[in-house]
Formats: C-alpha cells, structure tokens, sequence
C-alpha cells in the first residue's frame, strides 16, 4: 500500500513538473508568436510610412481572407465580388478558403474560447441561424457593423433580423431561404390538377389535393427527413410565430401556432401525403427518383432538383400552403440562408466595410453575375434587374427568379433566439413522439421543459 | 559479494527501463495531461462561451437531471453491452481460421475483412443510410422475400435504429480487432497447434486451450480498446442516426459534441460530462485489467 | 468454412463495391440506388480535379501521416518495452495513469490543446499536426502487451554477451517483434490518414488542408455530387488499403521461428 502511495505521489510530482515546465515553455515560444504577429502588423505601417511601399506590403493591405463553402455557390459568389471591387481598386485581392460550415463553427468557437482570435479570417459566412448564438456566446468575435457604411434597408427585413442582435447589426445578408412549394406538374395532371390549384392555399387544401395525387399516382406529395422539422420551422415562421419570446423565454406550451403546427404537420403524415425518411440523402433522392409529387423548401433546394435532367419542364415553383387557424397566417416563410460577418481580428476593417458596401450590399452587376449559379439576392434594387426576369426551362419557363424575390418581401420576421438549435432539437423530439401517439400537450411540456434546463446554467 | 553486484544491475536495469519509457510518458504528460488539468479545472467552471465563473460541483451534480444526457448514458451502455463482446469473439474466431496454415486465398480474405475500418466515414455513413433507406436494398430483399409486408423505416424506430448502430460498428471495427489476434497468434509457436492435433485435440479445443490462454494479453489490450471507444462513441450516432428518434439513440460523445459546438456553448459542462466518461473507462478498464493482467 | 468466410468477406466488402460502382455513376443515379457501374467515372474525375486540390491534399495527408507513423512507433514501442521488460509495481502503476489518457473525450481536451499548439506557433505546420498523437497509450500498451511474448532467456543470454540494452532492443526486439510492429504501423498509419477533428482546428490555411477535409469540402453546400463525392472517397480509402495490403504478410505470417 505505501509503496503504491509513493508511486501516486511520484506520480502527481512529475505532473506538477510538466505543468510548470509547460509554462515555461509556452513563455519561451511566446516571442515566436510575437514575431508573427508583427510581421503581420509591418506591412500596414510600412505602407503607412511611405508611399514607396514594396508591392508585397501593398499587396498585404489590400488582401481580405474569407471562409466560406461552396464552390458553386458563396465561393464563386466572393470571386465575382473581388472582380467588381478591383475594378476601382486594382490592388484589392481576397483569399478565399473553402471551409465547410461545420468546420468555421468548430474553429470560431475554438479561436473564441481560447482567446486567441488570429487564426480567425477576416471575413466569414455564418449560416442565419447561428447568428444570435455566436454574437451572444462570443460577443468579442463579429465586429458591429451598425455604422460601417453599409445601407441594411435596403434588404429585406425579415432577412437582416437573423443578424441583427440588440438593435445592431452584425451581419451583410447574403443567400435567399425564402420558402418555395415545388411540384411536378406531370403527376398533378394525372390527378386532374395544375399548379393554380396549389397557388394561395391552405394546408387544409393542401391535403386534400394530397389525397387526390395519392390515389391517382401512389405517390405523396412531400418526404420530410424524421427527427429534423425543416418543415415544422417552415411552418411556424409563415404565420410569424417564434419558439422564442421577445424577452428570450421559450415559447412553446403556450404557443398555439405551434399547435395547430404540430397538428397539421401529423394530419398530412397519417393520410399519408407526407412520408418520413431517414437522411438527408434519401430526401433529395426521393424527389431525384420521382418517388414524390414535390417538396416544399428553401428557394436554395431548386438547385438540388436540377439535377434530375430527365425531369426538365415537368416541375413549377408556387408559394407554400398557409396554417388553417393561426392569427397572421401567411404563405410565406423562409428556410436557411447565411450572411456575411466581419471579425474583430480583421487589421483593415475599412477596407472589408468598402468591400462589402460596393459589392452585397451595392452592386446589381454582381447580383446578375452570380444569378446563374442560384444565388438570389435579398438585396431589394438587384430583383429589379432584367436578368431576375428571365425564364427558366427547367421550371417550364416560368420566370422563378422574380417570383422568389418577391416571396422574399414577404415572409414574416420571427426571433431566432440564441438557444435556437436546442429549442429546434426539442421540437423534433416532441413531433416524433407525438407522431408514434404520444399526448400533444405533455410532449410540448417536455420539450419546453429541456429548453428551460439548458437555458439555465 | 554477489548480493550487493546483482543489486546494483537491478538498479541499473530499472534505470534504463525509466530512460526507455521517458520519451513516451513525457509526451503523453504534456499533450493529454496538461490539457486534461485544464479541462478538470474548467469542469469546476460554468457560462457561455469564454465568460465562466466557479460553479463548484454543480455540473456533476446537473448531468444526472439532463434528462438528454442520461438516456444518452443508458444508450451508449446498451452497445457496450452487445457490441463489445459479439465482435471480439468474432474477431478471435475469423483470426484463428484465418491463421490456418493450409488456408487458401488467407492474404485476400484478411485484406477483405480489414478493408471496412480503411473506408472513409463519409462513405460509410452514406452506404449504410442508403441500405436501411425506406426503398433501400435491405427493405427490398425483406419485402421481396415475404418477411415484411412493407417496407420498415430501420432508422426511425427505437430499437431497429440502435441495431443498425451494432450492425455498422460491428462491420467496421471487427476487422480491425482481428488485426491485433492475428498479430498476437505470430507469437505462439504454430508447431503447438500440430502436437495438439496430433493428441487428437478439436479444432474447438484447441481455441479454448491454446489460442484463448496464450492471445490472453491481446485480449486484454483489445477488449479495454474497445470498451473505452464504444464508451466514447461518435461517428455512428451522428452520422446514421442523427442521435434519433427523439434522442433514443444519441451517445454521450455526440450530446457532449452538440453541447460545445452546435448549441450555446458551455465548456465547463462539456468537460464535467467528459470527465464522467473518464471515471466510468476507468473502473471498467480497472476490473478488466484486474482480470486480464497477470503475469504468470 | 471457406462459406463463412466468403460470407462474411462479402459483407465486408459489398459496401466498397457499392463505393467503387458509385464513383462511376451520376450523382442523380448513386442517391437513386444505381449498383452497376457507370460511364461517368472521367467526368467524376474531371469535376473532382476542377473543384478540389486533391493532389495537394493528398500530399498534404501523406507527409503527416508517414512521419507521424514513422514518430510514434519509435517513441511508443521504447516506452512499451520500457514498461514491460523492465516491469515493477511503480511502472505497473504509471501504465494505468496513462491509459487515463486516452479515456477523456478529444473535444474537453482539444481547445486547451489548442492553446499550446497556437502558442508555440504550430498552427498549420507538420509539428502541429502530429505531436498530440506521437505517443498514445493504446500504442504504448500494444507493444507491453506483445512485449511479454519477448522470451527472456534470449535477452539474458545477450546480456552475458555484453550487448548494450539499447543494442538489444533495435537488434533483437525489433526483428522480432516485426508482425508486431507492421500491425501498430498499419493501424497508426490509418488514424493519422482519417484523423478529422484536430486537423479541421489547427489547419486553417488552405495551403495545408488533408484528404478528409477535401471529402468535408465535398458534402457541404446546397448541392451534394455524390458521383464526385465517393470517387474523393475511394481515393481517400486507397492508401490505407494498400498499406494493409503491402503489411499484411508481415503480421500474419509466422516468423518467430527464424529469429532463434
């Protein structure tokens, strides 16, 4: 027994060696860090210096590094940016590195909690709804860009709400999530249907021409992913109402949107006009198959549905059904989406302000760019452009573009809230077990109840 | 004169053994002990995001109320319990045949059953999603054949989604585990097994009298491996299940993972969940060690 | 026999056939369920090679897992040896502290690893990369564990040859632990080659971005190409399976007989 006491005190002694020898380790390497540090600060006050300046320091001024995603999609957006920036500023680079979502949410929060913000870009793309989150957890990390030069009226109000956190603004709203009910005009058909029938309608009709495709083509009109409730939020955020109150409670007991919510979405799975996958991959498979009649999503699945070429001139794009029953009921609502932040860390915050300034929030040639590749613009004098007017073939010439910015005016503003993810998570535990015969009211109980227990700390 | 000699050898030896041990325990002391001092302090700690403040032990205390946590703790101990010794036991088994010296075609059967733990997760998780799809090719054979009238969503339902969990895991890592018997079986005389056969011992006999016994460290090795990675299990809650239904098959890696990255974070509680991990790897790994690690 | 075998072999590799056939398809036919392959494997490719550095990336990935197996096996299979051959209670007991080590989740321990790493200047850098898993209990206890296999009289008699303990480790441990030895590389090789979380953190130029983070890059977006997706797969399965395939003979193949 001693001996194994001796061994343990061995033991704790040699951590406590390695603690402090760590410390003096990271003492010595700190004038490393140091020097990295000013080697990035030297191009700034060279350049400030003298205006013979060597072109690398010059060129180190005007160089904006950004994370985003998608090549097709926000990269390629960034690079259009910088071609209509360097027209007036022929210096200005960005450097633009491809990191998946996930992947800026675990490094923002790794740089943030450990304090050290230098590896942060200068700019980043934050999915909306984990925009109060990140402001309100890392409150030193996104700058305030209230007074920064850029024009926010111009874009849709329920669109910079997402970005927008005790009355400032954090955020440059970028993609379009408004919601579009897609649908293949070929099986409605069949079912003695058009696309007309299925435009400014209630959920309740919403059902029953449900039932009438069922019987005529075997096929339901929506698959939904189990456990996520892409659709519920959907749902909810169409007639305005929020699983958060103004003052940051939860709102869900005592929601009654949510109800009729919950309600209807259970309503269309038991007539069997909704059908319940297992992932993602089988959601849009589902659709890429012709296994189901249409979809209902945000404006940025229509991308996703292209991919089935054979399909091309069969599919249409209307507004979503609106709730039977909830006050402020509209056809409109919105899903997913991001908007671009701007770090503290950045060394030329003017710069990033211009940038942003003359090209998401200023530029319409850049909007007209960037159509091709499915990004829609939030930004109000960009739908006005011409190029928004033009048919797509796919959605049998029908002028989508247009049509979605203009569903985009319209969708109503709700609170995201900062515990957004776990209220979201609450949810779709609530529905599953509702769905499998659970009781409503004891499931909204729960749910509001987690909610409370991980607000609280 | 030879008493106090054979001392100083010990002496000698023990110091050596130190100076072999030295680059190893020194690296393991700063890069997981120090940062694992950090996460214990920070379990003491609660707030969001980089403001904490000292909460004492009411973090362990709040883990054992999140009613998430502790249905992630009973899930997490179900595949422990099923998983762990199905595939160490068929790991042994593919090992010994696979061992056989007048097998045919040994280096592509080993090669075929390791290559699921070298496939990509990516993949993995998209392969097995796509089999346990509703119109996926496991329904089909099922529906095709008569056992389901139609076809059964694996992944929605409680206990076929905990299942589709076991099956995937046990497709991945049993190859794996094979690897270290195979490894293990190079270090027992192959002529052993021919004296036995030639005592007219069974093939079965022989598992259980020579292989068993003699794979005994490896065994050890392997089964706390496996308990302290199924007690941490990750990849296969996140990507087949999502953690779902309604959280009935989440892991306590995966809720600990939401809580410091997906949610509002609070790292404080993030480290006192992990630090349970630890105690319970511990006593688990103390009794098998306590079982399996005697010198004879 | 051999029908078990084949059994479980077919199980085993059907998904990686599914992988191979999908890597040839488009990305409308693989999410419909399409098993036979396709023709589309050139434009797959093309596409891949327009979107993604992947030659860097696999370069990338190569060099930091070739060194770091390289490291650890050095530094691992010396502690193992340490631990067994020259085993008492004190070092009994050090072995249990440090497989303490490796029962802690990675994600309470990355962000104070984190702050090591950034202050020593290692963001984006081979030493980043590899130091946190050059030693790891698991390999320190695999080579304990085989280690006891290790006869002692050989050693002995080497010990009255006058052989140093450091010569008898490289010249006679080594040879013969060899199955040993190409088990821990082929295992290590393969962590290091799938290793996700602490790259994603302390990588954050493009210039040194792994083969799983271009597979990352692939499934986010609006958009998922799997066509494209399961051929950056495959070529992010190859390595390992090749390294197994090259090791294999090595460790299952009996060769303690030679060395006596």
């Amino acid at each position: 027994m001693k001996k194994k006491l001796l061994s343990v005190l061995l033991v704790g002694a040699m951590m406590t060696t390695m603690l402090t020898g760590c410390g003096g380790g990271s003492d010595t390497a700190a004038p490393a860090a140091d020097s990295g540090s000013t080697e990035e600060a030297a191009p700034a006050a060279d350049s400030g210096s003298s205006e013979e300046a060597a072109p690398a320091a010059a060129e180190g001024e005007e160089t904006l590094t950004v994370w985003c995603w998608d090549p097709a999609f926000n990269m390629n957006a960034m690079y259009e940016a910088e071609k209509v920036y360097q027209k007036d500023h022929p210096n200005f680079k960005l450097n633009v590195i491809e990191t998946p979502w996930d992947d800026v949410q675990t490094k923002v929060t790794t740089a943030a909690t450990s304090g050290d913000l230098s590896t942060l870009p200068d700019i980043f793309l934050m999915q909306d709804n984990a925009f109060q989150k990140n402001v309100i957890s890392f409150p030193d990390v996104c700058a305030d860009l209230t007074n920064s030069g850029i024009d926010f009226s111009q874009f849709a109000a329920g669109k910079t709400a997402y970005s927008v956190i005790d009355g400032k603004n954090y955020g440059v709203p970028f993609d379009n999530g408004a919601v579009v009910a897609c649908y293949r005009t070929d099986l409605l058909e069949q079912a003695g249907l058009t696309i007309d029938d299925f435009t400014d309608i209630t959920f309740d009709q919403y059902l029953e021409n449900g039932k009438k495709v069922l019987d005529a083509t075997g096929k339901p009109l929506i698959s939904m992913q189990a456990g996520e409730c892409d659709l519920i939020m959907m749902m909810l955020q169409s007639a305005g109402s929020s699983l958060f109150n103004e003052d940051g409670t939860a709102n869900i007991v005592n929601n009654d949107t949510l109800k009729i919510v919950m309600e209807t979405y259970k309503s269309l799975k038991d007539a069997g006009v909704l059908t319940e996958v297992n992932s993602w991959d089988e959601y849009v498979g589902d659709f890429v198959s012709g296994n189901v009649a249409g979809t209902i999503n945000g404006c940025w699945i229509m991308a996703s549905i292209q991919t089935a070429e054979d399909q091309a001139g069969n599919w249409a794009i209307t507004n979503m059904p609106s709730l039977v029953g909830a006050s402020n009921a509209t056809n409109y609502s919105n899903n997913g989406g991001s908007s671009w932040a701007v770090t503290t860390k950045c060394a030329n915050p003017e710069l990033a302000y211009d940038f942003l300034a003359s090209t998401f929030a200023g530029s319409t040639e850049l909007y007209d760019n960037i159509l091709d590749s499915g990004a829609l613009a939030t930004w109000a004098p960009a739908g006005d452009s011409t190029a928004y007017g033009a048919g797509n073939d796919f959605f049998g010439g029908d002028a989508v573009s247009a049509k979605i910015v203009d569903f985009a005016t319209k969708v109503p503003s709700n609170i995201t809230g900062a515990y957004y993810y776990e209220a979201r998570n609450a949810v779709a535990t609530a529905i599953t077990n509702y769905i499998n015969g659970s009781d409503l009211a004891t499931e909204l109980q729960t749910a509001e109840q987690t909610v409370n227990f991980n607000m609280g700390q | 004169m030879s008493k106090p000699k054979k001392m100083t050898l010990s002496k000698k030896q023990n110091l050596m053994g130190w100076l072999f041990l030295l680059p190893g325990a020194l690296l393991i002391f700063i890069m997981s002990f120090v940062p694992m001092f950090r996460a214990l302090l920070l379990s003491f700690k609660t707030g969001v995001g980089a403001a904490m403040k000292s909460c004492g032990v009411m973090n362990y205390v709040r883990m054992f109320q999140d009613a998430v946590f502790v249905q992630s703790i009973k899930n997490t101990f179900f595949y422990l319990i099923i998983q762990v010794p199905v595939m160490l036991i068929l790991a042994l088994i593919l090992a010994s045949i696979l061992n056989n010296k007048d097998l045919k075609f040994k280096g592509l059967f080993r090669t075929m059953i390791f290559l699921p733990c070298a496939t990509s997760l990516v993949a993995y998780a998209i392969i097995f999603r796509s089999l346990f799809a509703n119109n996926g090719l496991v329904n089909l054979v099922l529906v095709n054949l008569g056992i389901l009238d139609q076809p059964y969503a694996f992944l929605t339902h409680t206990t076929s989604a905990r299942i589709v969990i076991i099956i995937a895991l046990l497709w991945r890592w049993t190859g794996y585990n094979m690897v270290f018997y195979l490894s293990g079986l190079q270090n027992i005389e192959y002529s052993v097994y021919e004296a036995a056969k030639i005592d007219g011992a069974s093939a079965v006999q022989s598992f259980f009298k020579i292989t068993v016994p003699l794979l005994k460290p490896t065994i050890l090795l392997t089964a706390i491996m496996s308990t302290n990675g199924t007690l941490q299990l990750f990849d296969e809650s996140v990507n087949l299940t999502n953690g779902g239904p309604a959280n009935t098959s989440i892991t306590m890696s995966h809720y600990i993972y939401d809580m410091s990255f997906k949610y509002v974070p609070n790292f404080g509680y993030s480290a006192a969940m992990s630090f349970l991990i630890l105690i319970l790897v511990a006593i688990l790994a103390f009794l098998q060690m306590k079982v399996g690690d005697k010198r004879d | 026999m051999y029908l078990f075998l084949c059994i479980v072999s077919f199980i085993s590799v059907f998904p990686l056939y599914w992988m191979v056939s999908a890597a040839t398809n488009k990305s409308a036919e693989v999410i419909s369920g399409r098993l036979i392959p396709g023709t589309y494997f050139m434009e797959n490719l093309r596409n891949l090679l327009a979107t993604q550095n992947v030659g860097r990336a696999f370069g990338n990935s190569f060099k930091y897992s070739i060194i770091l197996t390289l490291a650890s096996l050095v530094v691992s299979s010396l502690a193992g040896y340490g631990f067994e051959i020259f085993h008492d209670k004190a070092k009994d007991m050090l072995m249990s502290v440090i497989l303490l080590a490796m029962m802690v989740p990675f994600v309470a321990t990355m962000i104070p690893l984190f702050q090591m790493v950034s202050k020593a200047g290692w963001l984006n850098s081979t030493i980043g990369f590899i130091l946190p898993t050059i030693s790891t209990p698991f390999l320190i206890m695999m080579f304990r564990q085989s280690a006891r296999s290790f006869p002692h009289d050989i050693m002995e008699a080497a010990r009255i040859d006058g052989l140093s303990e450091i010569r008898i480790f490289f010249q006679m441990f080594i040879p013969t632990m060899r199955s040993t030895y190409a088990a821990a590389m082929t295992i290590t090789f393969m962590n290091a080659w799938n290793s996700y979380l602490w790259p994603k953190v302390i990588m954050t130029d493009a210039t040194s971005q792994t083969m799983p983070m271009v597979v990352a890059n692939l499934t986010e977006g609006y958009v998922t190409d799997y066509g494209m997706l399961m051929l950056a797969v495959l070529i992010c399965t190859l390595p390992t399976a090749i390294v197994f395939f090259c090791l294999q003979n090595a460790f299952a193949e009996g060769i303690t007989g030679a060395v006596k």
